[in-house]
C-alpha cells in the first residue's frame, strides 16, 4: 500500500506541528484571521487538526458536508481562500514537505473551493 | 550597575509575568513587562481586580491568606487569540505591609495542546470503531465462505491445512427440469427463487447439523461432520433431505415455478480444505460426495436417493425402499 503523506512525515507526531504552525498562521493574518475572532480555541484547534490530517490523508472525519456547514455563515471570497493556499504552502514548507506532496495536498483542498465559497 | 539593577532589568525582561500587589487593598505595586504586556501596565492605585478581569481576586487573595500560597489560571483574549496564563500567589512581607507575590506562567501552548490531543483522539477512537465495524463485516463475509474452525486456522496461519474426515454424510440436491425453467422464467425471477430455497434450506440443513458447502446454480451441497463431528451424521442429512422436499411440496403449492429437487445421500470419507489463494473457498470433496452426486442423477423427481454406504446407518426413524429414502409410516413423535 503506498504511504499518505500523513503516515511518511511522521503521522500524528509531525502533523501536531503542522497544525500548530497553521494555526499561528492563520490567527496573526490580517486577512482570513478575523473569521477565527468569535471562535473558541479548542473548537478552532479541533477544526484545523481534522482539517490537516483530513488534507494529509491520516485519519479523517471531516466529510464535504461537514466542511459545508462549517463555513456556510461565513463571508469566504476567492481572496481569502488564496491566502489559505499560500498560507498552508508556507506551513508545509517549513517541514520540508515535498513538492509533490504539498501539490497533492493543495489539490485536495482546491477541491473543495466550491464548499467555502458561494458562487 | 550595581546587582540590584541588574536583578531588576532581569525581572523585567523575563517571560514570566511577575507582579507585587497588597493583599488588604489589591493595589498592585509592580508589575514587569510581560506581566504588562498581558494585562496592561499599572497605575499607582490600579487593583488585580482591575486589571485581571477573569479572575475574582479577592477569593484569590483570602485563599492566599488561608493557604500561605494559591494558584489559579486566567484565559483572556490577546487580538484573536486566547491565552492562558497560570497564575501562583506567593505572600511576602514587605516592613509592615503583607504583599502578595504574583508570577504569571503563559500556558496557553499546553492548553492548545490539550485540545489538538483530545481532537485526535476522538478522531482515532471514531477510527477504531469503524475499523472494528469492517473487520466484522469481514469476519462475517469469510464465516460465509468457510466454516469457523478452517477460518481460525485461515486467520492464525494464514492457510487452512487439508483434512480428510473419515466418516461424515453428504447431501448432494439438484432441480429437475431445470434447463426448462431457465427458458421459461425471467433470469431474477429464478435468481430470487433460489436464493429463497436455498436459504431455507440452510436454515433446515443448521436445525438437523448440517452445513451447506455450495451451491453452483441449480445445485446444492451440504454435509454433516466437516469439520466438527457430528455423531449420527447420517440421520442429520436424512432428516434434512426429507425436510427439504416437504418444503419445496408446501412451497409448491402457493409458487407458479414448480421445483422438483432429486436428492442423494451418501456416507464415507471426504477431504476438506480451504482452494485457491486469492479467489480461496472452503470446499469438500472426495468419495463420499462422488457417491452422491452419482447416486443422485439416478434418483427421480422428488425422491431422496440414498447410496449403500449410508443404508445401513439409517435408524427405524426411516425407512428405505429401492435405494429411496423416506420417512418411516409411523414416524416418531421427537423428530416432528
Amino acid at each position: 500500500m503506498t504511504k499518505t503523506p500523513y503516515e511518511k512525515y511522521g503521522g500524528f507526531s509531525t502533523v501536531s506541528r503542522i497544525v500548530m504552525s497553521l494555526y499561528d498562521k492563520l490567527l496573526d493574518d490580517d486577512d482570513v484571521g478575523p473569521f477565527f475572532d468569535d471562535v473558541d480555541m479548542p473548537q478552532l484547534i479541533d477544526h484545523q487538526t481534522k482539517f490537516v490530517s483530513t488534507l494529509m490523508g491520516g485519519p479523517a472525519s471531516f466529510t464535504d458536508t461537514h466542511i459545508a456547514n462549517a463555513h456556510k455563515h461565513l463571508e469566504i471570497d476567492d481572496m481569502h481562500f488564496d491566502r489559505l493556499k499560500e498560507l498552508i504552502v508556507e506551513t508545509l514548507e517549513e517541514f520540508s514537505v515535498d513538492t509533490e506532496d504539498s501539490d497533492a495536498v493543495l489539490a485536495a483542498f482546491e477541491a473543495r473551493r466550491g464548499l467555502l465559497i458561494e458562487t | 550597575m550595581s546587582i540590584e539593577a541588574i536583578n531588576e532589568q532581569l525581572l523585567r525582561a523575563i517571560g514570566v509575568g511577575v507582579a507585587l500587589a497588597e493583599i488588604d487593598t489589591g493595589v498592585l505595586r509592580f508589575a514587569n513587562d510581560t506581566f504588562a504586556d498581558w494585562f496592561g501596565a499599572p497605575d499607582d492605585s490600579t487593583t488585580i481586580a482591575e486589571v485581571m478581569t477573569g479572575l475574582d481576586a479577592k477569593a484569590a487573595l483570602a485563599k492566599l491568606v488561608d493557604e500561605g500560597r494559591h494558584t489559579t489560571e486566567v484565559t483572556f483574549k490577546m487580538r484573536r487569540r486566547s491565552i492562558t496564563v497560570a497564575v501562583e500567589f506567593n505572600h511576602a512581607l514587605e516592613g509592615q505591609v503583607e504583599l502578595a507575590v504574583l508570577v504569571c506562567q503563559n500556558i496557553t501552548r499546553i492548553k492548545e495542546l490539550e485540545a489538538m490531543i483530545d481532537s485526535y483522539s476522538m478522531m482515532v477512537e471514531r477510527n477504531t470503531h469503524e475499523i472494528r465495524r469492517e473487520k466484522e463485516q469481514v469476519e462475517k463475509l469469510l464465516l460465509n465462505m468457510m466454516p469457523r474452525a478452517a477460518y481460525e486456522e485461515y486467520k492464525s496461519f494464514g492457510v487452512v491445512a487439508p483434512r480428510v474426515f473419515e466418516d461424515v454424510s453428504v447431501l448432494t440436491l439438484d432441480f429437475a427440469e431445470f434447463g426448462k425453467i431457465l427458458a421459461d422464467n425471467d433470469p431474477a425471477v429464478i435468481v430470487s427463487e433460489l436464493n429463497d430455497i436455498y436459504t431455507a434450506f440452510d436454515r433446515i440443513g443448521e436445525q438437523f447439523g448440517c452445513e451447506r458447502v455450495r451451491t453452483t446454480g441449480d445445485s446444492y451441497f451440504a454435509v454433516s461432520g466437516v469439520p466438527d463431528p457430528v455423531n449420527d451424521h447420517a440421520g442429520s442429512v436424512a432428516n434434512a433431505a426429507i425436510r427439504f422436499l416437504r418444503y419445496l411440496e408446501r412451497r409448491n403449492t402457493s409458487h407458479p415455478i414448480q421445483w422438483s429437487a432429486r436428492i442423494g445421500l451418501a456416507s464415507g470419507p471426504v477431504i476438506g480444505s480451504v482452494v485457491g489463494v486469492q479467489k480461496y473457498v472452503y470446499d469438500v470433496f472426495g468419495p463420499a460426495v462422488a457417491a452422491a452426486d452419482v447416486i443422485r442423477a439416478g434418483a427421480l423427481p422428488m425422491q431422496i436417493a440414498v447410496d449403500p454406504s449410508l443404508e445401513d446407518r439409517i435408524d427405524e426413524r426411516f425407512q428405505i425402499a429401492n435405494g429411496t429414502l423416506a420417512e418411516a409410516e409411523k414416524p416418531n413423535a421427537e423428530i416432528r
